[in-house]
Formats: C-alpha cells, sequence, structure tokens
C-alpha cells in the first residue's frame, strides 16, 4: 500500500538559511533591513523549534519573489484553531478577492498558530492590509525572495474545516490512503 | 449529438476562468466532496437571486460538512465577483462568457434571445462527477429544495466516505 500524499511540510522564519531546507529565501521588512531566512521543509519531524505547518503547496523552489503577511501570536499566547475568531478569518479569506496563497500555521491538532498570505502584483499587495488573520494576531509585511514560496489556487469553498486536524487549512482533502 | 446530463453519466471535466479570472477545472474544485453544481442565467434574474438565497441558506452548513457548490454562468468574471460579493457567497463562481461550455453542455436558453444564457439548472455530483441527481430549473420549482439537496449530499456522502459508520467503541 502505498503512503498517502502529505498535505502539509514545515515552515520557520530563521536567522540564517537551513543547510537542510528543501526550499529557502532571504526576508527584509518594510524598512528594507534584514528579517531573516524564510524556510521550509517536506520532512516529517520538526526541524526547528519555531517551524509550524503550513500547506505542502507553499513549498515551491522556483516560486518568484512576494510580499507575505505573516501573522503569528504574541508569545506565550495560545488559541484554539475552532475558535470563532479563526471560523470568521477563514470565511473573510474564502469571501474576498484571492491571493497568491493563503496558509494557516499549526503546531498540532488544535491550536492556531497563525496565517501566511502571499501576494504578487500591486492590487494584491495592497490589500495584505485587510488580511482576516490580522485581526486576531498583528501582521509583518515582509518580502520574500525567489526560491520559496509557490502559488496555490484558490480555496474553492464554501469549506472553513480542516480535512484531519493535523492538516493545515485550506489543504482541501482528506489523506485516504 | 448532446452531452448526456441525467443521472448516472458523468459530468464533463469543464475548464472555465473563475470570478478572479484564473482557470479552473471541475475536477479539481470537486476535490474529493460531493458537489451542488449550478448553471443560472445571470445576476438580473429574480429567480436566480431567489435561488442563491436557498444556496446561502445551505452555506453554512457546508461549510463544515466537506462538500462544495460552484455556480456557473456565461457573466464575465468581474460581473461574477461582483454578484459573488453581493450575495456573500464563499464558493467559486465559474464564467462562461465566449459560450463554450454552455454549446458543448447544450444548456442554452434558447427562449431568451437577448443573453443567451444557461438555463437554470442544478446538478448534485460524486467526486468523479458522476451525477448523482439532475434538477431542471426552467420553472422556479423545478430546482431543489435545501432538504433535497441535504438529502443528495448525505446519499454521496454515505457512498463516498469509508468512515461514514461512526468508529465507537
Amino acid at each position: 500500500m502505498s503512503a498517502a500524499p502529505r498535505t502539509w511540510c514545515w515552515l520557520a522564519l530563521v536567522p540564517e538559511a537551513p543547510d537542510d531546507a528543501d526550499a529557502a529565501a532571504p526576508v527584509h521588512d518594510a524598512g528594507g533591513g534584514s528579517a531573516g531566512v524564510l524556510a521550509l521543509w517536506r520532512r516529517q519531524g520538526r526541524p526547528a523549534r519555531e517551524a509550524r505547518r503550513v500547506d505542502v503547496r507553499l513549498l515551491d523552489p522556483t516560486g518568484p519573489p512576494a510580499t507575505v503577511s505573516l501573522v503569528r501570536p504574541p508569545a506565550g499566547v495560545s488559541l484554539l484553531f475552532d475558535d470563532l475568531a479563526v471560523q470568521e478569518a477563514r470565511r473573510r479569506v474564502l469571501a474576498g478577492p484571492r491571493f497568491d496563497a493563503v496558509t494557516t500555521l499549526l503546531s498540532d491538532a488544535s491550536h492556531f498558530e497563525g496565517a501566511i498570505t502571499v501576494a504578487r502584483g500591486a492590487a494584491q499587495v495592497a490589500r495584505l492590509r485587510d488580511d482576516p488573520f490580522a485581526r486576531i494576531f498583528a501582521a509583518r509585511v515582509l518580502t520574500v525572495g525567489a526560491g520559496a514560496l509557490g502559488t496555490l489556487p484558490a480555496p474553492a469553498g464554501p469549506t472553513i474545516e480542516r480535512y484531519g486536524s493535523a492538516n493545515p487549512w485550506p489543504s482541501d482533502r482528506f489523506t485516504y490512503g | 449529438m448532446a452531452v448526456d446530463l441525467s443521472p448516472g453519466s458523468v459530468f464533463p471535466d469543464l475548464r472555465l476562468p473563475d470570478h478572479s479570472g484564473s482557470e479552473r477545472s471541475l475536477s479539481e474544485l470537486i476535490g474529493g466532496d460531493p458537489m451542488v453544481l449550478q448553471t443560472y442565467r445571470g445576476w438580473w434574474c429574480p429567480k436566480e437571486q431567489a435561488f442563491f438565497r436557498r444556496l446561502l441558506a445551505l452555506q453554512d452548513e457546508m461549510e463544515v460538512g466537506y462538500a462544495r457548490i460552484v455556480s456557473v454562468s456565461v457573466d464575465p468574471p468581474p460581473v461574477a465577483a461582483a454578484f459573488r460579493a453581493g450575495v456573500g457567497a464563499r464558493w467559486t463562481f465559474l464564467s462562461d462568457p465566449e459560450r463554450t461550455a454552455l454549446t458543448a453542455l447544450g444548456l442554452r436558453e434558447t427562449t431568451d434571445t437577448v443573453n443567451h444564457p444557461y438555463v437554470p439548472a442544478v446538478f448534485t455530483l460524486l467526486p468523479d462527477r458522476t451525477i448523482h441527481q439532475a434538477y431542471d430549473g426552467y420553472w422556479f420549482w423545478g430546482r431543489p429544495t435545501v432538504d433535497e439537496l441535504v438529502r443528495d449530499l448525505r446519499d454521496i456522502s454515505r457512498a463516498i466516505r469509508p468512515d461514514w459508520a461512526a468508529p465507537t467503541a
């Protein structure tokens, strides 16, 4: 029996490019200062303490540069993925115009660990200020170099549930073998 | 020769731009879930507006039920996007302004010689696009009720979910 396709990979903003990442790109803040490296891994085990699960389709070593809204909870703050605020943010993502990619961040089956929204082109970048997940936790708008982030099809809708609690939304199918 | 759109047939794998202008295929949009596929005349038709209110009533349950909706019309993407936003739909709208899929499907409403729209129809589909039920909505009462759609989605889910019977101990 073949293994079911993986629906998630790891993502972390780290100080330096890891040797073992499957994709990585330099990151800069709005002022142009270095903000580290955005790295993604396909491996099963957590590659770094700050790594979180994201939709595997985000990982693309050939992906062009992008501007992202990276939402992360403050240190020590924990919010259930099923919290009404997180549900409403997912609805707003589905209702709004598309971005090149959106995925929630997970560390376990129960908690919301933030989200990353990928924008390319002036119109999408301008709309990052309306990132629905930024209503929950503060967002950092960052530029990410080439070689890390792909483009996801817009979620079909109207499903806001995860396809299994280990899978970041909007991964859109169960992993039956 | 017209495509067979009766129950048991496989619905063609449409490829059309969505409301944002990105090309999408029906097989990608359906994923592994049951789908309600709707064709509608256009945003301007009061009967369509009324039926959208029915679909919207189902939307809040479908968002947790692992099922999908797709609406298809001849409205171009910007018009479909505006209508989608106006009614509050959170599912994908497909645009067929060139009427290519409409022609292939044989779903042009011949009595409207001004707009040449899709005839209103609703299909419930299995993930492999097999048609479970087909509803002819030319007359409004031919369209499925929320209860009928729920019944169809239950039937399809029961057939495709290997864990439909709750695992218990």
